[in-house]
């Protein structure tokens, strides 16, 4: 038995092919094995366009590499033309290529009605006031005498909290007469503190902690009032209300959302909210509010706080010569 | 052949890693064995209960942490025992994989979302998945009671089920008939059966009863098997009655392909294409036409924007298509809406003040105490966002009614109007939320509608002439994108004003017809071609 072959055309035809099932298809199949999600990640059509050139370009110089290959390649060709395998089928080959070159061209030139692309900047700086690159968030950093009042406050039984937890702590203390009222918060820091309180030897560090935990406890209150709603419990940016706004909510988890920022300039965003961002932001597609016409100082600062934890981001610190300049 | 050996090894490594990645995907199940109850198992759950759940559920766990009267439904209260979402019979406690079910992947279409770290980067591990499940376990005492041991008491799903077509589907209608779902549910599915609104839970909120075509947000899973399951087990605390006894396994099945055919997939496309007819645009919102014009769906979120705020919005779906002839363009506008509110009672409306300055206790509204939300006291409305000017490059006026320097034009369609039999649509311009709507002059008014409400489904046609006199007014030309936005009001569900649903920009496109130029170039390309093929023919024959 004879080696079958089917000569250098058809193996050039055969390769073609397979190279674009490769593209079209393999690699999208591949990469949701690899990333595990349930959709696969489809290779662009310009992308497409240069891989097939790219692989025309180079089987153009295979098959014109020796004047051999190139006779072998054109051999079918031409008896195809010449009409040795048959006049009909070479008639109804030559009337479809035409027909196929004119579909092509209608395809291309046809109008196709698809939304304007606006192109947005993330994180504008071009109004975004310099005097606020070095704000430190007051809620984060308490002085001496504000960490004196809280242990002051501990000791007495008499801690003051944003009245949006009131009613669920007084709840609670109807049901815990007898604890600590700091208790509610089962996390390490504060059960550290209440046990020196307990013993009278309360250390500032300890309770600086403990008054951050007593902190973040109100920040995620208010943002689960007013953030969660669009951002997510999980600060996902996939909140109930997501769906409905075509600019969608950011990701706080996502890398280089709230960790590239500066603290000052979070606090901008979320006291100014869509309306005030320059025009390369496209404010009118932004949902934010401007939650400086609703929230305090101290609101926004908490929930910041929280936000930052809930991410398991931290801000960007501010550079030396900004802070300086001060 | 060694070389042959490493690329097998490789192989077979990659591949079980692709095939180990895929299978961890799963999600709501478990994929790792469950860690042992212990009490510092519990206490670990009692940190994440206080970090994650607290704000909604409280402190205490009886639904009442600080968000939560803002929501509707409201968070489970755990001291009960009550549970919605289970596989075990009417009645019983949940399994814990039930509690872990709802806890990965949430409950669509409420405030519970789900925390399954594998699809939400911060949400929780299987393991604080469990721990915060243990913890909540210990709420109520039910769950310590081992009468009430919900372990053999699991309703199992047969391993056989019918295939899914249109004959089993159609077996599916009759059971939906017989077992008088409709009744509820409503002839479509839309939730707009006659008992609706009189009903409360155990818990003496009212219940929405849900809109079936709407699959995002079916709270116990939108598959055939979770079908099958809700009326396979009831829902606890609920009207929803379990069907075990009234309804063979076969039915249940095929009452489920039933209720998953129901399910409407949202367009996603962004343009509305205005088709151009000959003749008058219809103002029936029946005529044939309609169905020719190319559906575009539109996603409606709660206004959170400005204050007041609201978060539990009733439309979040509202379809269009539209039409053009040499003179006018119409839009034929539908959403589902259970209940026809024709009247509207000013006195009761919402007095926002008090809300909205800073530092107020919320800015969002209570839709319990606030709002009414009762049959007869507020319209149902819908709105037609335009910016006043078609806008040069990208810039537009603000999705929610504007700004100071960019106004928009509105037509607001009020039912109660329509009910009276009066011009029903007012033709006004925003400049901002915090701004009065400025209703046009009576003789600016020359938008025409008709409307009707059938089977829990408002249609409402609005047509205008393409260009007016009125400066104020968009001016509809072919051939340019033009922002569209959508506003809508459920008066049964206490909207009014700001308290609505809204949509993002979208753009209605006036069709033209293909230009000439288009079939030229066709044309020269094949003709072209031929030529060359016929020289090429000549050159060898």
């Amino acid at each position: 038995m004879g080696r079958f072959r089917i000569g250098f055309f058809w193996t050039s035809l055969v390769s073609f092919i397979i190279i674009y099932g490769l593209i079209k298809w393999s690699i999208p199949f591949i990469s949701r094995k690899i990333t595990g999600m349930p959709f696969p990640l489809p290779v662009p059509g310009t992308l497409m366009f240069m891989y097939m050139v790219l692989a025309v370009v180079a089987m153009f110089l295979y098959i014109t590499f020796s004047e051999d290959g190139l006779e072998d390649f054109l051999y079918p060709v031409r008896r195809f033309l010449k009409g040795e395998y048959g006049t009909v089928p070479r008639g109804v080959v030559l009337a479809i290529v035409p027909l196929v070159v004119g579909w092509q061209i209608y395809d291309i030139s046809i109008p196709k009605i698809s939304a304007p692309v606006s192109l947005r900047i993330q994180h504008p700086s071009s109004n975004f006031p310099k005097k606020m690159e070095a704000l430190k968030n007051p809620v984060e950093n308490p002085t001496d005498e504000e960490i004196e009042e809280f242990i002051e406050q501990a000791k007495s039984g008499e801690v003051g909290f944003i009245p949006q937890v009131m009613a669920d702590i007084e709840r609670w203390r109807e049901e815990n007469p007898d604890v600590h009222i700091l208790s509610f918060i089962p996390t390490e820091p504060v059960k550290r503190f209440l046990e020196e309180l307990r013993t009278g030897r309360v250390d500032r560090e300890t309770a600086r902690s403990a008054l951050r935990e007593k902190n973040l406890f109100e920040g995620r209150a208010l943002y689960a009032m007013n953030c969660r709603p669009c951002h997510g419990d999980s600060v996902g940016g996939d909140g109930p209300m997501a769906d409905g706004f075509k600019l969608r909510p950011i990701n706080f988890t996502d890398n280089g959302t709230i960790e590239t920022i500066v603290e000052g300039y979070t606090f901008w965003r979320v006291s100014n909210g869509g309306p005030g961002l320059p025009i390369e932001a496209t404010p009118w597609d932004s949902a934010m509010p401007m939650w400086r016409l609703n929230l305090t100082e101290e609101e926004m600062w908490k929930i910041i706080m929280a936000e930052y934890d809930l991410a398991q981001k931290t801000p960007r610190i501010p550079e030396k010569h900004e802070a300086e300049k001060e | 052949m060694r070389y042959t050996s490493t690329t097998t090894r490789t192989v077979i490594t990659v591949l079980f890693l692709c095939t180990v990645a895929y299978n961890t995907w799963a999600g709501d199940k478990p994929t790792k064995p469950r860690p042992p109850v212990t009490e510092e198992a519990i206490e670990k759950g009692r940190v994440i209960y206080f970090k994650r759940c607290s704000f909604c559920h409280g402190l205490l766990g009886d639904g009442n942490g600080p968000a939560a009267d803002f929501m509707d439904p409201r968070p489970r209260d755990f001291t009960l025992g009550i549970f919605k979402f289970r596989t075990t019979q009417s009645g019983e406690l949940p399994t814990d994989e039930d509690l872990f079910r709802t806890i990965s992947r949430g409950l669509p279409g409420t405030p519970m979302q789900g925390f399954d770290n594998e699809l939400i980067k911060n949400g929780l591990t299987e393991e604080e998945r469990w721990q915060v499940i243990y913890y909540i376990k210990t709420l109520a005492p039910e769950f310590s009671n081992p009468e009430f041991d919900p372990s053999d008491k699991v309703v199992s799903l047969p391993a056989t089920r019918p295939p899914y077509n249109e004959e089993t589907i159609a077996k599916g209608r009759e059971v939906f008939k017989k077992a008088k779902c409709w009744e509820c549910h409503g002839e479509l599915g839309r939730g707009d059966g006659q008992k609706a609104f009189d009903r409360t839970d155990d818990w003496g909120f009212p219940i929405r009863i849900r809109n079936l075509t709407h699959s995002w947000k079916i709270k116990g899973g939108t598959d055939v098997e979770d079908i099958y399951m809700r009326f396979s087990t009831g829902i606890n605390g609920t009207p929803m009655p379990s069907f075990v006894d009234s309804l063979t396994e076969e039915e249940r099945w095929y009452l489920a392909n039933f209720i998953k055919s129901l399910q409407h997939r949202p367009t996603e496309h962004t343009v509305l294409k205005v088709k151009f007819i000959e003749g008058e645009i219809p103002l029936d919102p029946e005529s044939p036409e309609w169905q020719e014009a190319e559906p575009m769906d539109v996603r409606m979120a709660g206004q959170v924007i400005f204050a007041p705020r609201w978060q539990n919005p009733s439309i979040e779906l509202v379809t269009l298509r539209a039409l053009y002839n040499e003179k006018e363009i119409g839009f034929l506008v539908e959403w589902d809406d259970p209940f026809k509110d024709v009247v509207h009672i000013e006195d009761r409306e919402f007095d926002a003040r008090e809300i909205s300055r800073v530092g107020a206790y919320n800015s969002y509204v209570n839709p319990f105490e606030m709002v009414p939300r009762e049959l007869e006291t507020f319209r149902d409305s819908v709105a037609l966002q335009f910016p006043v000017k078609i806008p040069e490059g990208t810039k537009k006026p603000h999705f929610l009614r504007g700004d100071p320097s960019n106004p928009v034009n509105l037509w607001i369609w009020k039912s109660d109007l329509h009910n009276q039999g009066k011009p029903a649509v007012e033709e006004v311009n925003a400049r901002g939320p915090q701004q009065p709507l400025k209703v046009q002059d009576p003789d600016s008014q020359q938008v025409q509608s008709k409307a009707i409400w059938k089977k829990g489904r408002w249609s409402v046609v609005m047509k205008r002439p393409l260009i007016t006199e009125d400066r104020k007014d968009i001016q509809f030309v072919s051939g340019r994108f033009i922002p569209i936005a959508v506003n809508a009001w459920d008066g049964s569900n206490g909207e009014h004003d700001l308290i609505m649903s809204l949509s993002s920009w979208h753009y209605v496109f006036l069709e033209s017809a293909t230009p000439v130029k288009v079939y030229v170039y066709a044309l020269l390309g094949v003709i072209l071609t031929g030529l060359g093929e016929f020289w090429l023919v000549r050159r060898y024959r």
